[in-house]
């Protein structure tokens, strides 16, 4: 417990200096401004705004890549009140209630819940990463490569059964995923693989250029085939705070959703895409009169939003104690930090001591800011919410354009990025989803190095996967989990969850 | 026949993946299960991305899905056109030549737009540009090399 408070100490002296505190007001103010932005979800956004980062210090610009993620997670929850679209997958739930409460005129009370419930939710996500950091670094420190291996092998079967659409194509994103990862030096070896002989890619693939390329060109792509019939909710927005009765019905689901997101958003494989869904089959499952779900229970938002941001939160944990990164987004953040010269792992608790504790006050502060940046901002974000397509993309064009082009001062990473952009247009076409292939990607080249020394260990004996304890369990617990995902019975509950 | 179009063209594109994979890598050494060559890996995986794309076209004859629609092309074409002409643009003629140019070739995607409106905004998006990413940021992205040298 000393222990505990000693590294929240050193936290929160490391965030709360003026260049820190700073960053991240700056990170969530222009995250939830372009979070906001109909059609531009979290990993869009996190790409995009990524240079802005570049000439700031690795604390700071972690601290400030935080904030952009938790306001792009806030401006995701915004849309989907206001204008039923959500920002990503874990928003979808706050559609049902939140858009609902706003037609009837309650919009200022769906959104301040959602920034009450989510700033509770993120109150006690961060307690949770402080106290299991320093643990689960120690398990880390028994994992050998051949574990290792088979924890990829397992959040990579999570991924699978998490993402959205058909099981089978969304191992065959990560299968390709991993593919593009070989591309590039070998690093054993030196020898170059599979380039054309094209000098920006004997480096591999740039993740940032693979993610704007995917999320960014892609997407616009995509929301261009669809012209989208934006319902802005009309009228007044009316008042937010919510009334003491309504923080009397919230208590119960925030707890319960907090608890659920909490603990899903640690496993790896994107367990927190899961927390909203459950956190509302719970609420209305137990609810007095579940009827009423669906057409604007406070519940509904409550619950779901904590479970939301509560997971966002503990997505960290696999990235910053183990270094494998759980989600798309997460896998943004390696790209981040491998930028800044920090490699995620569980050194990074002991090597960069104040830059791991910083962000980790940093992030309970940023909840804090996003609470008082928003409630006042509304108005200003609703106006945003008009501004048409036709003016947006061109914006949003520009801005990838010149973010991916400072990545690396090159101008042939804008054109792989063109190039990537019409591989996720054909890939959005032929019913693929993206999102699993980029979680490959990164954990690709861990996966192969780990792979490889586990082999030189154990002298070439495949078995060795099997034969060590954690690393069979973890494995048998990655074929469970597809065996399961690819029977009839589960597929149908599946699709159903997802519908709902 | 074949039930769903969709998948069989998604299982024949990730077919053409696998197929490409294994080419390039084709002069890559294996090496031994004990010391893994810098071709085991992608070439696993190039033969996994197949065999997935063999199991969705047999799918595609089983079970019936989406049908393949007209692609536009409109979108695709000024878009990732847009963003190479910026590629090839940035180095020479600077942030102030290449903004406004993605933003109108990109414009064209769109058969909303309106040509007078995205000039203007164009023009007040590239001031911003500038001193955002220039000025306020500092990156070393050339604004206009021929008019002001940098």
């Amino acid at each position: 417990m000393g222990e505990l408070a000693g590294h929240l100490a050193l936290g929160f002296s490391t965030a709360f200096s003026i260049e820190n505190l700073a960053l991240c007001l700056v990170g969530c103010l222009v995250g939830t401004l372009v979070g906001v932005l109909p059609g531009v979800g979290p990993i869009a956004t996190i790409a995009m705004l990524l240079p802005l980062t570049f000439q700031v210090e690795p604390t700071g610009a972690l601290i400030m890549l935080a904030g952009i993620y938790y306001g792009a997670q806030y401006g995701g929850s915004t849309t989907a009140i206001l204008i039923n679209i959500p920002g990503e997958a874990t928003s979808v739930v706050t559609t049902l209630d939140g858009h609902q409460m706003a037609r009837r005129g309650q919009a200022g009370v769906a959104l301040g819940v959602a920034a009450l419930s989510s700033f509770f939710a993120g109150t006690v996500a961060t307690v949770v990463i402080a106290a299991l950091g320093a643990p689960l670094t120690k398990v880390a420190l028994l994992f050998g490569p051949a574990e290792y291996f088979s924890l990829m092998v397992l959040g990579l079967g999570l991924a699978v059964v998490l993402a959205r659409g058909s099981v089978i194509k969304a191992i065959a994103m990560i299968l390709v995923g991993l593919l593009f990862s070989t591309v590039g030096t070998d690093l054993e070896t030196g020898q170059e693989r599979m380039t054309l002989g094209l000098p920006a890619l004997s480096d591999g693939v740039d993740f940032a250029v693979l993610a704007m390329g995917l999320f960014g060109f892609a997407e616009i792509l995509r929301n261009l085939d669809n012209p989208e019939a934006r319902a802005v909710v009309k009228g007044s927005i009316g008042r937010l705070l919510p009334s003491l009765d309504d923080v009397k019905r919230c208590i119960g689901p925030v707890l319960r959703g907090t608890g659920l997101g909490a603990a899903l958003g640690i496993l790896p494989g994107n367990g927190a895409v899961l927390g909203p869904f459950a956190s509302y089959t719970l609420e209305k499952k137990i609810a007095d009169d579940p009827k009423r779900f669906g057409h604007g229970a406070i519940e509904g938002v409550a619950g779901p939003e904590s479970a939301n941001n509560a997971g966002a939160q503990t997505a960290f944990i696999p990235l910053l104690t183990l270094g494998i990164p759980p989600n798309a987004v997460m896998a943004l953040m390696v790209g981040a930090l491998t930028i800044h010269g920090v490699i995620p792992g569980p050194q990074v608790m002991t090597k960069h001591a104040s830059l791991f504790w910083g962000m980790v006050a940093s992030m309970w502060i940023g909840n804090l800011m996003l609470l008082v940046i928003n409630l006042p901002l509304i108005g200003l974000w609703v106006r945003l919410l008009k501004v048409p397509y036709r003016l947006m993309f061109p914006a949003i064009l520009v801005f990838c354009c010149i973010g991916i082009y400072s990545v690396n001062n090159t101008p042939a990473d804008v054109m792989l990025t063109a190039f990537f952009g019409g591989f996720g247009y054909i890939l959005y076409r032929f019913g693929f989803e993206p999102a699993p292939l980029l979680l490959g990607f990164v954990l690709g080249r861990l996966m192969e190095e780990k792979l490889r020394q586990a082999l030189v260990i154990s002298r070439g004996n495949l078995m060795v996967f099997v034969e060590r304890p954690v690393s069979a369990v973890l494995l048998a617990l990655a074929a469970v989990i597809l065996v399961i995902a690819v029977l009839p019975a589960m597929r149908a509950r599946r699709e159903k969850a997802f519908q709902e | 026949m074949i039930k769903s179009p969709q998948d069989a063209a998604a299982g024949a594109f990730l077919l053409a993946i696998a197929g490409i994979a294994l080419w390039l890598g084709a002069d890559l050494p294996v090496g031994t299960v004990r010391q893994l060559g810098p071709g085991m890996f992608p070439r696993v995986l190039a033969i996994l991305v197949g065999v997935v794309g063999v199991m969705i076209v047999i799918d595609a004859f089983l079970q019936s899905g989406e049908g393949l629609e007209r692609w536009p092309l409109r979108a695709p074409l000024f878009i990732l056109g847009a963003a190479i002409a910026f590629g090839f643009a940035v180095r020479p003629l600077g942030l102030i030549v290449a903004a406004p140019l993605v933003m109108l070739v990109g414009a064209f995607a769109s058969p909303e737009t309106r040509i007078r409106e995205v000039l203007i905004f164009g023009g007040v998006m590239t001031v911003f540009c500038v001193g955002l990413f220039k000025y306020a940021l500092g990156l070393p992205i050339p604004v206009a090399p021929w008019l002001i040298g940098y």
